[in-house]
């Protein structure tokens, strides 16, 4: 089998613990210099995936591929992946720089091969004075980076993190993050992320893979799975949505009295129950001037709430649609200032982008890279 | 080391329940614990110095104080691998009949010592349950050295395994895993990541086990046969010497079995920061 250019590439993994399904045939590639995350709340698999991939646990029918070799059987220690833990995992007896070298220690590497290559990754990681520190005397943050640079040193077929900020501070996981997106663009090592953060998704990867219950959902860029969600839950996991149900008709999309055109028509038939997807920024609440997009008028609706969240307003509306179901828009400054709002205000509604819920027709869904917008 | 007292006060100015209550806690403890073990330091010098060395000196003496630390130092060798071995195995592994091991290995602290040297007897001596197969072949493992080691490994068996196996139990399993992915055997990652956390258990457990051992005296009073100069431990040189009426002889004795047990106690209480951290 041809498995390309990929660093990694699973193929059908399916996993149980008993009677509780955990994975079910989960396909996904990763290229040489790519970052991609797995996103999902705990309990969606993304674990289980990572562990799969470094051989800790083994799947129950499917194939894991490392650079074209099949390692499906091979166990943990020979597959040469590269696992950076939550709780960094440091070796508590060993210094800063017998962490770094153990694993060409482990590799019966010389004395002096090992010492310039700790020294190397030391100055890597900006480390360099920390050297015989044990892990114990070094705060979280500079024990994830010697943990990087302990998984760096034997050259791994790929690095899996697993969560690897969660027990970190808000301020330094961001600047943290950031430090670590540039130093593996710089030193190209395929990474795989897990985490439940959207945020961290969004900044960290160069594709999202959104888990949900054990399956995978959807896998693109962060562009394009924030933008075109193909369900529900991808929709809502990653950032806030709005969703609206209505029916095929005409080739548009129907709700009560007001009608949509949709991109692929051809798609549905008449009188298909589809939902659409909206986000809160996407929404207008009076024809916009100078928008280069392309406005659709929806219905109208009354102002139900206001709140002030720091750079932007909330609002909510209650839509003139059967059900009379909330939605939320955000506002910037600048159109909170041109354009007061007040409680009970009938407003129009209009959005410049939505989506009908579901996969592209030419999307197949199993490891296949959505077109980059 | 630092406590953590509550700061409650329950009356106004001076305080009277504290000089009290410190001073009836020391009273309880000085005729119980204190003024015996004082007793010994002052009866055993009463009679100055010279006397003492002689009594130390003694061949017999010699002879059960090295006895002593000889079995002691073979049942704490044993003891603390097995205890490892048994650590390692029961934290690694689930299988049926675990925990009924956990309570096996634990039981010896709770039989009364000369009940595990009667059992043993009943099992090894000449007309023992296997004793008796042995015997028209020559083997004698009852009153010989290798019977108070065998006493000592029962009633010290779960010290060792006690102090380990929590570590064992509390030490990340992500450090083995990320042991593994690294490239390492399972006895590479036993040998550089797993043993040198478990430095400070072992070498703690290895002084309880011996402590305990060398002042063992139950036990080994059934199966030694209490034989000067062939099976006579320290203890038992103490209670033999007593009987005989020579209390210098036993206090001697006495006085240096109590020295190294404190020496013991200061190592494990004072030390134990320095086993744990580099």
């Amino acid at each position: 089998m041809d498995f390309g250019k990929a660093a990694v590439t699973l193929l059908g993994v399916s996993k149980s613990f008993g009677e509780t399904s955990i994975l079910q045939d989960i396909s996904f590639s990763v290229d040489e210099d790519e970052i991609v995350v797995l996103l999902g709340a705990s309990g969606s698999g993304k674990t289980t995936i990572l562990r799969i991939i470094a051989g800790l646990e083994t799947a129950d029918s499917g194939m894991v591929v490392l650079h074209g070799k099949n390692v499906t059987n091979v166990p943990a220690r020979l597959r040469g992946t590269a696992v950076i833990f939550q709780n960094y995992a440091l070796f508590p007896k060993m210094t800063v720089a017998q962490n770094i070298g153990y694993g060409l220690r482990i590799r019966r590497r010389s004395k002096r091969e090992i010492a310039e290559a700790v020294d190397r990754l030391l100055e890597l990681v900006g480390l360099g004075s920390h050297r015989d520190k044990f892990a114990s005397q070094l705060s979280g943050g500079q024990q994830q980076r010697v943990a990087i640079a302990r998984a760096l040193a034997y050259e791994p077929e790929v690095l899996l993190f697993d969560e690897p900020f969660g027990a970190l501070d808000a301020q330094i996981r961001t600047s943290l993050r950031q430090e670590i997106r540039d130093l593996l663009k710089e030193i190209r090592v395929p990474s795989i992320f897990i985490t439940h953060d959207q945020e961290e998704a969004l900044e960290l990867g160069d594709r999202i893979a959104v888990l949900n219950g054990g399956r995978l959902e959807q896998i693109g860029t962060p562009f394009d799975v924030y933008n075109n969600p193909w369900t529900e839950h991808v929709a809502t996991f990653l950032g806030s949505a709005n969703i609206l149900e209505g029916e095929i008709r005409d080739g548009q999309f129907v709700a009560d009295n007001v009608a949509l055109m949709i991109d692929d028509p051809a798609k549905y038939r008449e009188g298909d129950r589809v939902k659409i997807v909206f986000r809160p920024e996407d929404v207008f609440l009076r024809r916009p001037e100078n928008l280069t997009q392309r406005y659709h008028p929806f219905c109208s609706g009354t102002i139900e709430h206001e709140s002030f969240v720091g750079a932007f307003e909330r609002v909510t509306v209650r839509v003139d649609l059967p059900g009379r179901q909330s939605i939320t828009v955000v506002r910037p400054k600048t159109e909170t200032a041109a354009f007061p709002l007040a409680i009970g205000q009938t407003v129009p509604i209009g959005l410049v982008r939505f989506r009908v819920l579901g996969k592209p027709k030419n999307g197949s869904g199993k490891g296949a890279r959505t077109a980059s917008t | 080391m630092s406590a953590n007292l509550s700061g409650v006060r329950h009356v106004r100015g001076f305080d009277f329940a504290k000089p009290l209550s410190i001073t009836v806690m020391i009273g309880i403890m000085v005729p119980l614990i204190l003024l015996p073990l004082a007793s010994i330091f002052i009866f055993g010098t009463s009679k100055g110095l010279d006397s003492f060395w002689a009594a130390l000196k003694a061949p017999e003496a010699v002879f059960a104080l090295k006895l002593s630390l000889a079995t002691s130092f073979w049942a704490t060798v044993f003891n603390v691998l097995f205890g490892l071995f048994a650590a390692y195995v029961l934290s690694k592994y689930n299988f049926w009949g675990r925990n009924a091991i956990i309570v096996i290995i634990s039981l010896p602290t709770a039989i009364p010592t000369a009940v595990a040297g009667f059992s043993l007897l009943l099992l090894w001596g000449p007309y023992g349950i296997l004793g008796r197969f042995l015997e028209p072949h020559g083997y004698h493992i009852m009153f010989t050295a290798a019977a108070i080691i065998l006493a000592n490994i029962f009633v010290t068996f779960p010290l060792a395994f006690g102090v380990i196996m929590p570590v064992f139990e509390t030490m990340s399993k992500s450090l083995e895993e990320a042991s593994a992915t690294m490239g390492a055997t399972r006895w590479q990652t036993f040998r550089f990541v797993t043993l040198p956390a478990l430095r400070g258990a072992i070498v703690s457990g290895a002084l309880l086990t011996f402590a305990r051992a060398v002042g063992e005296f139950g036990s080994t009073i059934l199966v030694s046969g209490n034989l000067a100069s062939r099976t006579q431990t320290a203890p038992l040189y103490i209670f033999a010497k007593f009987n005989e009426g020579q209390v210098e002889a036993a206090n001697a004795i006495a006085i240096v079995l109590a020295l190294f047990s404190f020496f013991i106690f200061s190592i494990l209480f004072f030390a134990r920061d320095w086993f744990e951290n580099d």
